[in-house]
C-alpha cells in the first residue's frame, strides 16, 4: 500500500508558517498555495522540479485560508482571516489584485467559483454564506447573504454542472442552496456527522457529495430527484440527499480535507494524524449502496497535520498535499496491482 | 386502639407532611416568580428584536427616499433589494411570539439587510445595545 503513493517532490512553501490550502489551475499547469504567512504563492513545473513563479504578499493582513481559481483560469480568489476576499487577475506571469470583497464580520474560511464563472461564494466564522455575482467589467455584487448555519462555516463548494452550492459547518451539518426567484435559499440540510464538517467534494457526475469531519468519518451522500425510481421521498421540486456510505475506522484523527479526482474517481483525504489516504469505489458495488476500499495509506506524509489534498485536473494520479509544517508535497498515485 | 394509632401517625408522618407542604408552597411561589421573570425576559428580548428591525426599517425608508430620484440600472437593482427588505419587515408577525418561523424569518431579514449594505457600500455599524459602546484597551 505504501508503494501506491510515491513522493515526487517536497517543498518548504511557507517557511515558519502553516500551509493551509492548495488549488490547481484548470489546465493543471500551476498550483496556488496559501498560508499563515499571509501570502499566496504560485508554483509551476520547470523540468523535474517545482519552482515558485510568483508571490502575492500585499493582499492580506492575516492568514490566507483558501485559494480558488476561476473556471477560465485567469482569476484567483483568496479568502483570509482578515475578513476580506481578494480577487487577483493573471497578467502574464504576475497577478494584480483587482478587487477586495468586504462584508463578512470576521474570518473568511472559504471561497469557491461556480462552473459558469459568473458566481462566487464565500463563507465565514460569522456563520453566513455570501453569494456574489460578477459581470463582464469585473464588478462584483452581493446577491445573497445566507444565515442558515448556526455556527462557523468552514467550506463552500459548487456542484460541477448545476448552480447548486454546498457548505460545511462547525454545527455538524452540510447545507445546500439554490436560486429561487431572484434570491438564494437553503434547499437541503444533511445531518449525520457527529462533529464539525471540515470539507466537501462532489464526484465527477455531481450525483454524489463526499463530506469529511472531525468525527473521523467520511460520508458519501447521493442525490435523489423527485420521482426517482428508488422511491426516496422528496419534497415537491427539491431533490433529496441521503447518506449511502460511511467510511469509519480508517482515520485516527480529524479529517481536514477530501478531494474527489474528476479523472479517475479516486478519493483522497488529508488527516490530522499526518497521513494521506486514497480510497476507490469497488467496481461491483451497488450505486445506491457503494463500498469504498482503502487503496493507499501513507503515514507520516508530513511531519504535522495534513491540511489539504488536491488532484491535478489533467494528469492522472498527480496529487498535491500541504501541511501545518509549511510544506507542500507532490505525489504519484497508482492503483495497486491485483486489487 | 384506632384512636392511639392516629395520634402516632400524626407524629411519625410529621416530617413527611411538612416536607410535602413546604414543597407545595415553594412550587407555587416559584411558579409565580417564574412567570414574572419570564415576562420581563420576554419583554426585554422582544424589545431588542423590535429595536433591531425598526432600525433596519428606518434605514430602508431613508434610502428609498434617496434612491427614488436616481434612474441608473445599478440603482434599480438596489431599489429592488430595498423593496424586498421592506416587504419582509412589513410581513413579519410582530404580535405572535409563537410564530414557528420567527427565527428563520429574522435571519432572512438580517441577511437581506447585510446584502443591501453591501450594495450601497455602507458599513452596518449600528450600536443597538442599551449599554452603549464597549470599552477597549
Amino acid at each position: 500500500m505504501k508503494d501506491s503513493l510515491v513522493l515526487l517532490d517536497r517543498i518548504l512553501a511557507h517557511p515558519d508558517s502553516r500551509c493551509w490550502f492548495l488549488a490547481w489551475n484548470p489546465s493543471g499547469t500551476l498550483l496556488a498555495s496559501c498560508g499563515g504567512d499571509r501570502s499566496v504563492r504560485i508554483w509551476g513545473i520547470e523540468g523535474d522540479s517545482w519552482i515558485c513563479k510568483s508571490v502575492l504578499c500585499e493582499g492580506h493582513q492575516r492568514t490566507v485560508r483558501k485559494v480558488a481559481w476561476s473556471p477560465c483560469g485567469n482569476y484567483l480568489a483568496s479568502a483570509s482571516f482578515d475578513a476580506t476576499t481578494c480577487i487577483w487577475k493573471k497578467k502574464e506571469d504576475d497577478f494584480e489584485c483587482v478587487t477586495t470583497l468586504e462584508g463578512h464580520e470576521n474570518e473568511v474560511k472559504s471561497v469557491a467559483w461556480a462552473p459558469s464563472g459568473n458566481l462566487l461564494a464565500t463563507c465565514s466564522r460569522d456563520k453566513s454564506v455570501w453569494v456574489w455575482e460578477v459581470d463582464e467589467e469585473d464588478e462584483y455584487e452581493c446577491v445573497s447573504v445566507l444565515n442558515s448555519h448556526t455556527q462557523d462555516v468552514k467550506h463552500v463548494v459548487w456542484h460541477p454542472s448545476q448552480e447548486l452550492l454546498a457548505s460545511a459547518s462547525y454545527d455538524d451539518t452540510v447545507k445546500l442552496y439554490r436560486e429561487e426567484e431572484d434570491d438564494w435559499v437553503c434547499c437541503a440540510t444533511l445531518e449525520g456527522h457527529e462533529s464539525t464538517v471540515w470539507s466537501l467534494a462532489f464526484d465527477p457526475s455531481g450525483q454524489r457529495l463526499a463530506s469529511c469531519s472531525d468525527d473521523r468519518t467520511v460520508r458519501i451522500w447521493h442525490q435523489y430527484l423527485p420521482g426517482n425510481e428508488q422511491g426516496v421521498a422528496c419534497s415537491s421540486s427539491d431533490p433529496s440527499w441521503k447518506c449511502v456510505c460511511t467510511l469509519s475506522g480508517f482515520h485516527s484523527r480529524t479529517i481536514y480535507d477530501i478531494a474527489w479526482c474528476q479523472l479517475t474517481g479516486a478519493l483522497a483525504t488529508a488527516c490530522g494524524d499526518d497521513a494521506i489516504r486514497v480510497f476507490e469505489e469497488d467496481p461491483s458495488s451497488d450505486p445506491q449502496q457503494p463500498t469504498f476500499s482503502l487503496m493507499a495509506h501513507l503515514p507520516q506524509a508530513h511531519s504535522q497535520d495534513v491540511n489539504c489534498v488536491a488532484w491535478n485536473p489533467k494528469e492522472r494520479g498527480l496529487l498535491a498535499s500541504c501541511s501545518d509544517d509549511g510544506e507542500l508535497a507532490f505525489w504519484k498515485y497508482q492503483r495497486p496491482e491485483g486489487l | 386502639m384506632a384512636g392511639s394509632q392516629d395520634m402516632f401517625d400524626a407524629i411519625v408522618m410529621a416530617d413527611e407532611r411538612f416536607h410535602g407542604e413546604g414543597y407545595q408552597e415553594g412550587y407555587e411561589e416559584g411558579s409565580s416568580l417564574g412567570i414574572i421573570e419570564g415576562r420581563q425576559h420576554g419583554t426585554l428580548h422582544g424589545a431588542k428584536i423590535g429595536s433591531e428591525i425598526g432600525c433596519y426599517q428606518g434605514f430602508a425608508f431613508a434610502w428609498r427616499g434617496l434612491l427614488h430620484s436616481c434612474a441608473t440600472e445599478k440603482d434599480s437593482k438596489k431599489l429592488k433589494v430595498l423593496e424586498s427588505l421592506i416587504g419582509m419587515i412589513q410581513k413579519f408577525p410582530y404580535d405572535d411570539p409563537t410564530y414557528d418561523k420567527l427565527h428563520e424569518d429574522l435571519d432572512r431579514i438580517r441577511g437581506k439587510f447585510k446584502q443591501l449594505c453591501s450594495l450601497l457600500n455602507v458599513q452596518p455599524d449600528f450600536k443597538i445595545s442599551a449599554e452603549g459602546s464597549g470599552l477597549s484597551f
